[in-house]
């Protein structure tokens, strides 16, 4: 079984982030880059799943700038066999990954896809699910175990209320969630071993996908600052206040 | 001249700091309280490799340059000072051996030494020979089918938990230091009396012992030459500065980012404590002394790649970051006023921790001695 992996670089989940003071974004100036640790766990599980000897193969791909082909690396440092490196400068939008992916996916034959549930970023929660509809591939988002068998998947799912058991067929489209597995640390030897793991690096225009964005970003604001608290005096000025400002009362 | 890093020393700064912020970084304050031996975090690091940063690949180690070598123990020294100061002594014991012993020798021992099974303490200082290693007393004299070793050593790191030990003695006390040789003695050696830990001010989670010597040795624990051992050790303590001046820069960081944190939450007189122009112009030397200290390390450290000697780079890096450890760390303790005097915070371990930075591996007086000497010659 060949498995890909599509891994996201995002800003590391210590920094504070700090919104730029045009509102046009995050500021990404000497900040600290790190592999998406949803996406973490999804390496992780494709490299156990070969340890168990169920996976022949695992690819890991990744779509935006050259920098991207660090977290590749600690990719490939983590076990994974080869990387391929889609090179854009366009600010990627979900659909336009999904679309790169399913051409990768067309090259490449994998039989299990797996992705992070969401990139701590930009929170969108939705490449896998929009990867597994243009492929005309199952899907079993929000993993938090999964069991091979013959032919097919079992994947739990953490959903609303509680935990829903799917079996997929292959090919199949899968989204980690935190519960899946603990990501191991890199080794330093794997490190240098990792420098001599292939890389291939392709563009959107030779997978044939248009990546141009379709929306449009109209400002990014930093969430309000947390303001002092108040005192009540009664049940009913608190009741009041969390019906009439708070508004988490009806 | 370049000022950054390349992608293989942000790979292994990365991978020392992943593991170090989540497992060291718990560890820390608990070693610093019970004085519990470093042994979770050090196993932890070395699992991953760690232990063999100083080797070449030929013995297990993995080949890194020793910038990407101090980035990972400034890492390590960030979270947990007593794990690093374990882990360069066990550096001191590995250096010796690649610098000093017989290529049977590095075969045999330095595989498990690079992978995390073997642990080595280095033994060099005496009570009676500290800062002037050649007046040491401890002899080793040959008899029909080995060596006898008598002496005291002490203040030696890892002491009762290191596997091996390189101890540094007198073959041919009439030789003066060109008398002095190396042996490498097995922790279970009959005749070897540990000392339990002393209490240190700092770096309570890596300890150290006076060993007592009166023991046998097999012809083959000479370390390479005999009479090559006080060469041998000059050049290991070469190398090792620079881990201490990198250990200085981890630590100073790890003072400087709290303040920095600490002077942005705390509020005096209506306003943040890094709004008061005193508050903000000690944070500023702060930084600034960090910053001077990185660069002196990482000099040494390029300079330690080159072939040429580096005494006089690495003595630079472990005056200028020691010293400014120091000046750092009190600064820390200032920033924070009396919340910087409680051991809630890690701001007062942070000031005992540094502390010996400017007293192992040659006191500041010694590297001034060192530069000195180099720069009037
Ligand atoms: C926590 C810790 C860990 C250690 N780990 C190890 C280890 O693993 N292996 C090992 O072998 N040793 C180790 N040591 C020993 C350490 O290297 C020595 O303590 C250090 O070299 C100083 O020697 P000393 O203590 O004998 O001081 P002394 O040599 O007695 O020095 C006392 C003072 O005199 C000054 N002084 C000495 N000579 C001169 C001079 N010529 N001119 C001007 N001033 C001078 C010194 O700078 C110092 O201020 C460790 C020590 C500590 C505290």
């Amino acid at each position: 079984m060949k498995i890909l992996v599509a891994v996201k670089r995002v800003i590391d989940h210590n920094v504070k982030i700090r919104v730029k003071p045009d509102h046009s974004g995050v500021d990404l100036t000497n900040v600290k880059m790190a592999l998406n640790p949803f996406c973490e766990i999804a390496v992780e599980q494709a490299v156990r799943l070969k340890e168990a000897g169920l996976a022949s193969e695992v690819l890991v791909v990744s779509a935006g700038p050259k920098a991207v082909q660090e977290q590749l690396r600690t990719a490939l440092a983590l076990g994974a066999d080869r990387a391929l490196h889609i090179d854009t400068e366009v600010a990627l939008e979900s659909l336009a990954v999904a679309h790169l992916l399913k051409a990768v996916v067309e090259q490449e034959q994998p039989e299990l896809v797996l992705l992070g549930k969401q990139a701590i970023d930009s929170d969108n929660n939705q490449t896998g699910q929009m990867l597994a509809a243009l492929g005309g591939m199952p899907q079993g988002t929000f993993a938090s175990a999964l069991e091979v068998e013959q032919g097919q998947i079992k994947v739990t799912r953490e959903i609303d209320g509680g935990l829903e058991i799917l079996a997929l067929a292959l090919p199949a489209v899968i989204t980690t969630d935190l519960r899946l597995n603990e990501p191991r640390y890199a080794k330093l030897p794997d490190i240098m071993k990792a420098k001599k793991k292939p890389l291939a690096v392709t563009t959107p225009d030779a997978l044939g996908v248009d990546v141009s964005p379709r929306l449009r970003l109209k400002a990014v604001e930093p969430p309000p600052e947390r303001q002092g608290g108040i005192k009540v005096a009664s049940v009913a000025e608190l009741v009041d206040k969390l019906k009439n400002v708070a508004k988490v009362i009806a | 001249m370049n000022f950054t890093f390349n992608e293989d020393d942000i790979a292994f700064q990365d991978a020392a700091h992943r593991v170090c912020a989540e497992v060291l970084k718990t560890n820390a304050a608990r070693y610093d309280e019970t004085r519990e031996f470093c042994r979770e975090s050090l196993d932890a690091l070395g699992e991953l490799g760690f232990w063999g940063m100083n080797l070449p690949e030929q013995y297990g180690g993995v080949d890194i340059s020793s910038i990407a070598m101090s980035l990972a123990v400034e890492e390590i020294a960030y979270h947990c000072a007593a794990t690093c100061s374990s882990l360069t002594a066990h550096f001191l014991a590995t250096d010796s051996v690649l610098i000093g012993a017989t290529e049977d020798q590095k075969q045999t021992l330095l595989p498990q030494c690079a992978s995390g099974e073997k642990l080595g303490a280095f033994a060099l200082t005496e009570p009676g020979a500290g800062s002037n290693p050649a007046e040491m007393r401890t002899r080793a004299v040959r008899t029909s089918d080995g060596w006898h070793l008598t002496g005291t050593k002490h203040y030696i790191t890892n002491g009762a938990f290191a596997d091996f030990l390189v101890v540094y003695a007198k073959t041919d006390p009439d030789q003066g230091h060109r008398g002095i040789s190396a042996f490498l003695v097995d922790r279970h050696t009959a005749g070897l009396e540990f000392s339990s830990p002393e209490k240190t001010l700092g770096l309570r989670g890596s300890h150290i012992y006076e060993i007592g010597f009166d023991c046998v040795l097999p012809l083959d624990a000479l370390m390479g030459e005999e009479g090559a051992g006080f060469a041998t050790a000059m050049e290991v303590l070469d190398r090792g500065r620079v881990e201490v001046a990198a250990m200085s820069v981890g630590i100073s960081r790890a003072a400087r980012d709290a303040s920095l944190a600490w002077s942005k939450e705390r509020i005096v007189g209506g306003k943040p404590l890094c709004r008061h122009q005193g508050i903000q112009w000690m944070l500023a030397e702060m930084h600034a002394q960090l910053e001077a200290a990185k660069l002196v390390t990482y000099k040494a450290a390029d300079a330690r790649d080159s072939g040429q000697r580096f005494s006089l780079e690495s003595a630079v890096a472990k005056l200028v970051a020691s010293e400014a450890a120091a000046k750092v760390t009190d600064a820390a303790v200032q920033v924070h006023g009396g919340y910087g005097y409680i051991s809630d915070l890690p701001i007062e371990r942070y000031y005992r921790d540094a502390r010996i930075t400017r007293i192992f591996e040659g006191t500041s007086e010694i590297q001034k001695i060192i530069i000195g000497r180099a720069i009037t010659a």
